[in-house]
């Protein structure tokens, strides 16, 4: 029974945490919310770290909390480890002490301490005192540190917030390595969406307190897009095509003899060479809709759609469109959709530039 | 030079600071901890109780003591039903009543150091699967060791110091209860000057060396990881 049951009912300072949710502790699922929206609380309840809830929390099968029967797992022994925002390193041991540190308490064999030394790319770091690490470095050994434990569930807080943008995109290829590499489910919380786009399998939105949204990324963001509360946009995950070096492009398989060009990922190093799918996002804003074929453009994505719902949205209308069988959304002003007459079931062009095409290389810019 | 009754007030001086050190160590290291974390409004009593020794006349301490002690009162009656002999006027008497006249001086050092360090940290040990004794040992003690060394060399110091309790409470009884500063006072009484510099210069040198540690000590700790003893530890006038 790989899941993770938790129902909490519990009044915060400034918010109520009403949840009850299960999920499965397979692959990363994202938890995304603005703040205050009580994404790190429920982490740190599933932790342990709060004391003050009412509720139940069972993972793979195992009672970790039970209000009702005052049965409380106290946090070190239940096995989850949780990566802090603020790396929280142990400042009077170097990084191999601090990596080691729950590793010699869980007297965990399976993993090797040099592989993931290696993952995590701490190397020429292990010697160092912690104190003398950049914001990136701190946040490697404290995801290395954590892992070594070998936890049951792997919670992650805002783990990139305090990073430059270029760090993020390592990170983020870094963590998708480890947990493929070594199959421990995460939870991930983060305010970013485009952060949660690369990195989730399922995504959970939570909005005051309360878990509004649950299930596969891309139809939860899908979902998302008539709320107006993220970047509306088409999300993606397709397999590679093949590597257009002498033109910086790469192609991607959106159906049969049928692709989708984006500035080049083979020569960038944070692109997995083992990958064979790639996860995107076209924001709406950058799809344009025609209605007539345009035969000679610049614009290298061009591709017949079917207009299957139009929502108008103050001055703009969001139009949502089958195109072979994915789903993509286009954001026009309503004066142009007024213009083109556009009405369900219409059969029309979408086009938008390999630019607009975004993946992780990219994501530190958006 | 020395007189050999100076002599024993001074190793009966050390004893009475050193046991009482560790006891204050002993006691003082919990109760830092729980009025670290302690969230109460009742906090600020039970830390004006702590401090009360810093502003109390020893004297006051020491005549509630004293009256607590004698086989009259429950506290001396029950020591002397237990081992047979009587609390007042002994070496148990001088050393109890310096437990409570030096408490503030061990207590609040480790009390800012453990209020400085925060949750955050221990949170982290407790999630890599450390309980709460192994995150004292393995990573509070640690950091926060230089608070521990001046609350240790404070506590002493200030024991060593002390003079108003030992005379209401402990007598004058050489070997025993007698300690240097009742010695220095019964030389000056005796206008036995030369004997009486002695010891005052002793106690002058001793006491600034050791303070002398406790600065070294913090200011190492300023250039390192380690929560630091700032200044602020003690209230104002117990800095001077």
């Amino acid at each position: 029974m790989n899941e993770l049951s938790f129902t909490f009912n519990t009044l915060f300072d400034d918010f109520n945490l009403s949840v009850n949710q299960t999920i499965p502790t397979t692959g990363i699922t994202g938890i995304f919310g603005h703040s205050g929206s009580g994404k790190s609380t429920l982490l740190r309840c599933i932790a342990g770290l709060e004391k003050r809830t009412t509720g139940e929390i069972t993972l793979n099968g195992t009672n970790l909390y039970n209000a009702k029967s005052s049965y409380f797992v106290k946090p070190e022994k239940r096995r989850i480890g949780l990566v802090f925002q603020d790396a929280r390193l142990f400042p009077h041991l170097t990084v191999l002490n601090n990596i080691k540190y729950g590793q010699r308490r869980y007297k965990n064999t399976s993993l090797d301490i040099d592989e993931v030394i290696k993952l995590t790319q701490l190397k020429s770091l292990i010697h160092k005192n912690v104190t003398q690490l950049s914001g990136g470095e701190k946040q490697r050994v404290a995801i290395a540190r954590a892992l070594l434990a070998e936890p049951e569930l792997l919670l992650l807080d805002e783990p990139l917030s305090a990073l430059d943008n270029t760090s993020k995109s390592t990170m983020i290829a870094l963590l998708l390595n480890v947990q493929k590499q070594l199959n421990i489910p995460m939870l991930y919380v983060s305010h970013s969406m485009a952060e949660l786009q690369q990195i989730s399998d399922n995504l959970l939105v939570m909005n005051n307190g309360k878990i509004t949204h649950f299930g596969n990324v891309h139809h939860v963001i899908h979902t998302l897009n008539s709320s107006q509360s993220i970047t509306q946009q088409t999300s993606l995950t397709l397999p590679i095509h093949e590597h257009l070096p002498k033109y910086g492009l790469t192609s991607l398989q959106l159906a049969l003899n049928t692709y989708i060009y984006l500035p080049l990922l083979a020569n960038n190093n944070i692109a997995n060479e083992h990958d064979t799918h790639i996860r995107c996002f076209i924001a709406a804003n950058d799809i344009s809709i025609s209605r007539q074929e345009v035969a000679e453009s610049s614009i290298v994505n061009h591709f017949q759609a079917e207009i299957t719902h139009i929502q108008p949205q103050e001055n703009n209308v969001l139009i949502s469109l089958n195109c072979h069988e994915h789903t993509f959304y286009s954001s026009i002003s309503l004066w142009s959709a007024e213009r083109l007459s556009l009405n369900v079931n219409d059969l029309i062009y979408i086009q938008f530039k390999a630019s607009a095409v975004h993946s992780l290389a990219d994501l530190g810019k958006l | 030079m020395i007189e050999n009754s100076d002599l024993i007030a001074l190793f009966t001086t050390l004893k009475m600071a050193t046991i009482t050190t560790i006891i204050l160590m002993v006691i003082g290291t919990p109760l830092a901890w729980y009025l670290a974390k302690m969230k109460s409004r009742y906090k600020i009593v039970i830390e004006a109780i702590v401090a009360l020794p810093i502003v109390l006349p020893p004297t006051v301490l020491g005549f509630y003591l004293l009256i607590a002690f004698s086989p009259e009162h429950l506290p001396g009656k029950l020591w002397q039903d237990i081992t047979g002999q009587q609390l007042a006027f002994s070496f148990s008497a001088i050393v109890i009543g310096s437990v409570f006249y030096s408490l503030p001086f061990v207590v609040q050092p480790i009390q800012k150091a453990f209020e400085q360090l925060g949750d955050d940290i221990i949170e982290a040990g407790a999630m890599l699967g450390a309980n709460a004794l192994d995150r004292f040992f393995t990573i509070v003690l640690p950091i926060t060791k230089a608070s521990f060394i001046t609350a240790a060399s404070l506590g002493f110091a200030h024991t060593v110091g002390e003079f108003g309790i030992v005379l209401m409470i402990g007598g004058n009884i050489s070997g025993e209860t007698k300690v240097l500063s009742i010695s220095l006072f019964e030389h000056v009484e005796a206008f036995d000057y030369a004997k009486a510099h002695i010891l005052a210069a002793s106690l002058l040198v001793g006491s600034f060396l050791i303070l002398a540690l406790v600065y070294l000590l913090n200011y190492t700790s300023n250039t390192s990881h380690t929560v630091k003893n700032n200044q602020s530890v003690l209230p104002k006038d117990m800095r001077s």
